[in-house]
């Protein structure tokens, strides 16, 4: 334990700051593993912060965090009380991180499991090449989120800017704002009752109140599945 | 009246003797035909003609496997050593020892542990999609017997190929297929790709029939998709970003294991001087030459710089930059002899990656199953069909039956005897020209046969002892 890290009612408090990124993963990762609790001060945006987390522990940074924060995780909690850069939870396998503020583009990137809460808005490409999962934002998506999405669900309750599932292939993004306009390929269709009550029951979970929303379902016109000659136009828009 | 007709009759006459007359080219000395009799024109040539037929039904570009078919490229056949005489003195070649360890990853001090292999080669990116488990399989237990290791490719790491491989660099591609912390933390290292040789500047091709459930379970995908990679990686953008990515792989390697880079050769200068500082251990440069399971053609043949040129390239862009020795340089593309080998780390690679070779060792074109050549409408010898999945050796495809007719432990020894045989000749010449070690092979040790060659390797042009330049 160096100076900067403190012992305080059982939560260990760890100062970040212009500390070697590896030596404060090194005791975030420790602790999480461990099941134990941590409160990152001064993360400063820098990046790297809690990468490749097991366990069942929880990690809090009081401030904003750089690129690929979580990213590779599978387990813990990750708590950023402010906002998050690029490539937030890139590769999550498990495990749970809540951002405060906004995300940066690619949020949830080829992430394979585990959930993803934004409070307020998510850059571009959210939910890109992802693969399963829930990535929730409250607020508005970025350009091209979901593209070429392989599984799991990237939920929207604000707008979705624009070329919304670009290229899906059995991904799915939920929007219960505006679309403004849809990605290559990508079709809107009502959801089942069964699949609403599904996220519904994710969200209150989440503390997200979403009833009465509006969705509409944005999955994979499946014509890039197959190289085709009827399906030529699609391809050179690509 | 007389003298016209007398005019006439000479002219005749004249013509009977130019003419060869009926059956003239079956006279011609054998080999020689009348392209004018064939109707073949220099432009118009029968597989163009071909290829405007194809296209006009498919109404789409055409899609192949194998490697580039452009003509006249040029090859490491355009150098020549020139063994030790009386300047320099050679080593036995039966007795004296050439060392061939190659290390890779210990140049900046960054990984834990960098990756030694006992030979100067290993086995290129190749994905399980694109080779049966069969291969993959195979290839890692040859590379194993031979000292040295494979990549996985871009489809995930399969069970087998990690059982068999002592050690096995795992690929992070633009699609990220099944890349999470329990995989990257299996591999001895971990590469990063931004292009390959044979179609640089867009993503890996896998048709349908070869995703298979197994495939499609491994990569996310819908069975039976023609899957279409991305170009550009989900999370990172330029060079700036992709350092914090390294980093990011770093962490969750707990730098013990040396992170690649992958590009097809391009801009080779430009590209690997940019590549060397983003803190890689080592750049992998893939020349047009490399093969791929499935591309559109005209990317094979009309995109990428030969090997021949990237590697001088490169080499000069880790020099001019101070980054030689501290990144490793591993090239690729069309190697298919201990010569080729030689020649490649004479021009400045550290390590050489063999693909399209290792699948001809495997079994690739050989005289078996003709009859299932011939329903490809193909031969052994100029197979090329590996996008089809109905590969008649069991190499590139995903076809159960298929897939059964590479026997592992046969494949595999004929591996190790290859890169075995690969080594001995490469370390031959190693000898010829007075070299210890072939990471001794130099520049000097090297004549151009061509001004191209000459002008483009800075090696000088045989005879004349300097570079050819402009």
């Amino acid at each position: 334990m160096t100076a900067e890290t403190v012992e305080h009612a059982g939560v260990l408090e760890i100062v970040a700051g212009d500390r070697p990124i590896r030596e404060v993963n090194q005791e975030i990762r420790a602790a999480v593993a461990a099941g134990r609790d941590v409160v990152v001060e001064r993360p400063m945006s820098r990046h790297n912060l809690a990468v490749a987390l097991s366990g069942a522990g929880s990690v809090t940074f009081r401030g904003s965090v750089g690129y690929y924060c979580g990213g590779l995780s599978n387990g813990g909690r990750i708590v950023v009380e402010g906002n998050s850069g690029w490539g937030t939870g890139e590769g999550l396998a498990d495990g749970h991180i809540t951002v405060h503020g906004n995300a940066g583009m690619s949020l949830g990137a080829a992430m394979r499991g585990g959930t993803i809460h934004v409070k307020g808005n998510a850059g571009p490409r959210c939910g890109v090449a992802q693969k399963a999962g829930n990535i929730v934002v409250e607020g508005n998506v970025g350009y091209s989120t979901g593209f070429m999405g392989h599984g799991g669900r990237v939920i929207c309750l604000g707008d979705a800017i624009g070329s919304v599932g670009d290229s899906l292939w059995e991904g799915s993004v939920w929007v219960a704002g505006e679309i403004r306009t849809l990605g290559v390929d990508a079709k809107v269709i009502t959801p089942s009752a069964e699949e609403v009550a599904e996220v519904e029951s994710l969200l209150s979970g989440l503390g997200v109140d979403a009833a009465g929303c509006d969705w509409k379902q944005v999955v994979s016109g499946q014509k890039l599945w197959y190289f085709e000659a009827r399906d030529a136009k699609k391809w050179l828009m690509i | 009246m007389a003298d016209d007709l007398s005019v006439r009759n000479g002219q005749q006459a004249a013509e009977e003797l130019i003419a060869f007359g009926d059956g003239a080219d079956a006279a011609r000395p054998a080999g020689i035909t009348s392209s004018y009799a064939e109707g073949r024109s220099s432009r118009w040539q029968r597989e163009v003609i071909a290829d405007i037929h194809a296209k006009a039904q498919l109404g789409r570009y055409q899609l192949r496997g194998f490697s580039t078919f452009q003509r006249n490229l040029p090859t490491f056949d355009d150098l020549v050593f020139q063994p030790a005489t009386m300047t320099r003195l050679p080593l036995e070649g039966y007795r004296e020892q050439c060392d061939t360890t190659t290390v890779l990853g210990d140049g900046l001090g960054k990984a834990e542990k960098p990756i030694t292999l006992d030979i100067p080669i290993y086995i290129a990116a190749m994905s399980f999609g694109a080779l049966s488990a069969t291969a993959k399989a195979a290839l890692g237990r040859g590379a194993r017997k031979a000292g040295t290791m494979t990549c996985t490719g871009e489809g995930g790491m399969l069970e087998e190929e990690r059982e068999e491989n002592r050690t096995l660099v795992y690929q992070l591609t633009p699609a990220r297929y099944m890349v999470d912390l329990e995989h990257v933390r299996r591999a001895d290292a971990i590469e990063l790709v931004v292009g390959q040789g044979a179609k640089p500047g867009t993503g890996g091709l896998l048709l349908g029939m070869k995703v298979s459930e197994r495939v499609a379970r491994m990569r996310s995908l819908p069975q039976g998709v023609d899957q279409r990679s991305t170009c550009r990686h989900p999370d990172f953008l330029g060079a700036d970003d992709m350092a914090i990515k390294i980093e990011e792989l770093r962490e969750a390697t707990d730098y013990r294991v040396p992170i690649f880079v992958k590009m097809g050769a391009t801009r080779p200068y430009y590209d690997t001087a940019v590549a060397a500082k983003t803190g890689v251990d080592v750049i992998v440069l893939d020349g047009m030459e490399g093969g791929t399971g499935a591309s559109p053609e005209l990317l094979l043949d009309h995109t990428g710089v030969p090997t021949l040129a990237a590697i001088p390239a490169a080499r000069r862009a880790l020099d001019d930059t101070g980054m030689s020795g501290k990144v490793k340089l591993v090239a690729a593309g069309g190697i298919r002899s201990g010569a080729d080998v030689a020649k490649a780390l004479a021009l400045g690679a550290d390590c050489v990656m063999i693909g399209t070779a290792a699948l001809m060792a495997l079994g690739c074109n050989s005289p078996r199953y003709i009859e299932d050549y011939r329903k490809l409408g193909t031969e052994p010898g100029a197979c090329h069909h590996c996008h089809t999945g109905l590969c008649p050796v069991g190499v590139a495809t995903q076809d159960p039956v298929l897939s059964e007719r590479v026997d592992v432990e046969a494949a595999s020894e004929r591996i190790y005897r290859f890169l075995t045989a690969l080594t001995m000749e490469a370390t031959l010449l190693a000898k010829a020209c007075g070299k210890s070690s072939v990471h001794n092979l130099e520049p000097e040790d090297l004549r151009a046969l061509t001004l191209e060659a000459s002008a483009f390797t800075g090696i000088p042009l045989i005879g004349a002892d300097k570079p050819f330049s402009w």
